[in-house]
């Protein structure tokens, strides 16, 4: 069954001179407990269309649902409700807030849900725990390796169990082998049963995704799975 | 953890620039703290001066005049229907309801008549309340205490002969000179004081009073409300208050409060631009933070009551140091710049204003750097690298 439907999506940007056309009618059906790597040249259109699935941009035409939910008839608020139950995100760039521990900063879906403090504090442990960070809870962002500050950032995305996680370019920032290690991290939850929507330029990196989307001048290139069988991570493990 | 927390986490970690803000705002509300002390306690003064001045309420018997006329021509008054003051009336006057209000009251008798051959304007008085009414008398010698004693003003005194120490003869009575009172330019330098009985006995009143003269503390209650008071108790009596004295505090006090409220107002809104302009910054130093918040499922809400909540915990810390220092400032510099008699005490009252004024200013400034980071575009916050 599908979780995201995406339905002729367009999305144009005003420009200096001349409208540019990021997205020129996209359709794709990503299905639950998928692992998606959507892959393309920078400015092709790839961080436009996550930011659009992550109902953070109003496309210009075309329809996004997920789990049957028209995401841009929902108001300002309600797509801010939207993405704290149904979305987790993990960016490039480690956005952890400076001021706060990590496990402060992995509360902080569950703070913007009202969760009560006891409460959050136990699932931003499991979290951590489960990420490989036990220990760490209590370190800010600065005392912790660029590897382990992108743990936290996708213990912060899984926390409140959203059944979509968007990543884009998680591990631009991160050595070889941490990125690796973070993309194992993504096989386990998708085992766990979370579907996963990652956008990448990292041919390697997109080896891990059942599903390569190829992506080129706001169009839909190619698609295709990644490899013959779904279904086992370690079968979808590249060499 | 809640909003309170990130909003508490993220003051610790701007120390230094929310510092800058509540410094600027301690000497926004302090300036209006000690321009509002100042500005009571020269009110209290001016109060306390005028109301050691003296009477500031004259009754006197109730008459209908009737001027004459004929052709244009006057013809001379005729006064009707007078109805005199007595010594029991003076009585009546302590049981208004503002009675506590009332420090003096002071009954006369007036006339003239003989004293060592010569003619002389003689006064009754109660020489128990007359210090009170009459403050600021100057007298060589002390005041007269008691029934066989006078007091002269500066002319009488020269007039008889008379000094501080002497005696002088009236109704068959040797009267000692208790002192002569240095000349006021009034009528009283022509007077000679002596005891009410005694004059009402020797100027053929038993009983009578002239006037009554009263000098209400009216510090805080409008003195037309004790005048309306004594005109009912004594709707016999003509009761008017010295428009002069009342006209004077009124004015004093209505400049100074005007004043106060002009520089407030320029303060105040000189804080505001410094909290906007402060906080407006810290937002667009926060567009990443702001942009993860709505990521994770912030609502506009939320994100607008962190930055709400942060200037208002800043706002109260400034109102709170701000009445310090503006009531700290207005008592050591109290005295000098105003030149009051008096310090100028500790308000507490001020705090809750400080306070006050300190969040409306806060809310004010803050709230559009608020709403502008609720409205901010979570994608475009994130690009903001």
């Amino acid at each position: 069954m599908a979780l995201v439907e995406i339905i002729e999506l367009r999305k144009t940007y005003n420009g200096a001179s001349t409208p540019v056309e990021a997205l020129r009618g996209i359709d794709l059906s990503i299905e639950e407990r998928e692992f998606v790597a959507l892959m393309g040249a920078s400015g092709c259109g790839k961080s436009t269309l996550l930011s659009i699935l992550g109902a953070l941009n109003v496309p210009s035409f075309g329809r996004v649902l997920v789990d049957t939910i028209d995401v841009y008839t929902l108001d300002v608020e309600r797509r801010a409700d939207f993405r704290r139950e149904y979305l987790g995100f993990v960016f490039q760039q480690l956005y952890l807030v400076p001021f706060l521990t990590a496990a402060e900063n992995v509360m902080l879906p569950l703070a913007a849900a009202g969760v009560p403090n006891t409460r959050q504090r136990d699932m931003a442990m499991t979290a951590l725990e489960r990420m490989g960070l036990g220990g760490k809870g209590a370190r800010l962002p600065r005392d912790l390796s660029g590897g382990e500050q992108q743990r936290v950032a996708i213990a912060r995305a899984v926390v409140n169990e959203p059944p979509l996680i968007l990543a884009d370019e998680p591990t631009g920032c991160l050595d070889s082998q941490t990125g690796r290690g973070i993309m194992d991290l993504f096989l386990r939850l998708r085992d766990d049963g979370l579907t996963i929507f990652m956008v990448t330029h990292d041919r390697g990196i997109a080896g891990y995704a059942d599903r390569l989307v190829a992506m080129r001048d706001g169009t839909l290139a190619a698609a295709g799975s990644t490899c013959a069988n779904v279904g086992s991570s370690t079968r979808h493990r590249p060499p | 953890m809640q909003l309170r927390d990130i909003a508490w986490e993220s003051l610790k970690r701007r120390r230094g620039r929310f510092a800058f803000i509540v410094t600027a705002l301690m000497l926004g509300v302090g300036t209006v703290v000690a321009l509002v002390s100042l500005s009571r306690a020269m009110q209290a003064d001016v109060s306390d001066e005028l109301d050691r001045f003296g009477a500031n309420i004259i009754i006197t018997p109730k008459s209908r005049a009737l001027d004459l006329a004929y052709g244009g021509v006057a013809v001379g008054g005729l006064t009707v229907d007078v109805q005199d003051l007595n010594t029991e009336d003076a009585t009546l006057i302590r049981t208004i309801p503002n009675k506590r209000n009332i420090s003096a009251v002071a009954p006369k008798v007036v006339g003239t008549t003989e004293i060592d051959g010569k003619r002389a304007l003689v006064i009754g008085a109660r020489f128990d309340q007359e210090p009170g009414i009459k403050s600021w008398w100057q007298i060589d010698g002390r005041f007269a205490r008691g029934g066989d004693e006078a007091l002269l003003g500066t002319e009488a005194a020269q007039n008889l002969g008379k000094h501080s120490g002497e005696t002088l003869a009236l109704g068959g009575r040797q009267l000692r000179v208790a002192g002569v009172i240095a000349p006021t330019g009034s009528i009283d330098d022509q007077a000679v004081f002596v005891d009410l009985g005694l004059a009402q006995r020797v100027l053929g009143k038993p009983g009578k009073v002239s006037l009554i003269e009263v000098s209400a503390l009216c510090r805080g209650c409008p003195i037309e409300d004790i005048v309306s008071q004594i005109s009912a108790a004594l709707p016999h009596a003509r009761v008017a208050p010295i428009r002069q004295a009342v006209a004077a505090r009124e004015q004093a006090v209505r400049q100074l409060t005007r004043f106060t409220y002009a520089v407030s107002f320029v303060v105040l809104l000189v804080g505001t631009l410094v909290v906007m302009t402060t906080m407006m910054s810290s937002v667009t130093e926060r567009t990443q933070e702001i942009g993860i918040l709505r990521a994770v499922g912030f609502r506009q809400a939320h994100v607008a009551r962190v930055i709400l909540l942060e200037t208002v915990v800043i706002n109260v810390a400034g109102g709170l140091l701000g009445w310090v220092a503006g009531s700290i400032g207005a008592r050591l510099l109290g005295p000098a710049l105003a030149q009051l008699s008096s310090p100028i005490p500790l308000d507490p009252g001020l705090l809750v204003l400080a306070v006050v004024i300190a969040t409306l200013v806060g809310v004010t400034g803050g709230a559009y750097a608020a709403a502008r980071a609720a409205r901010m575009d979570p994608a475009e916050a994130l690009r903001h690298m």
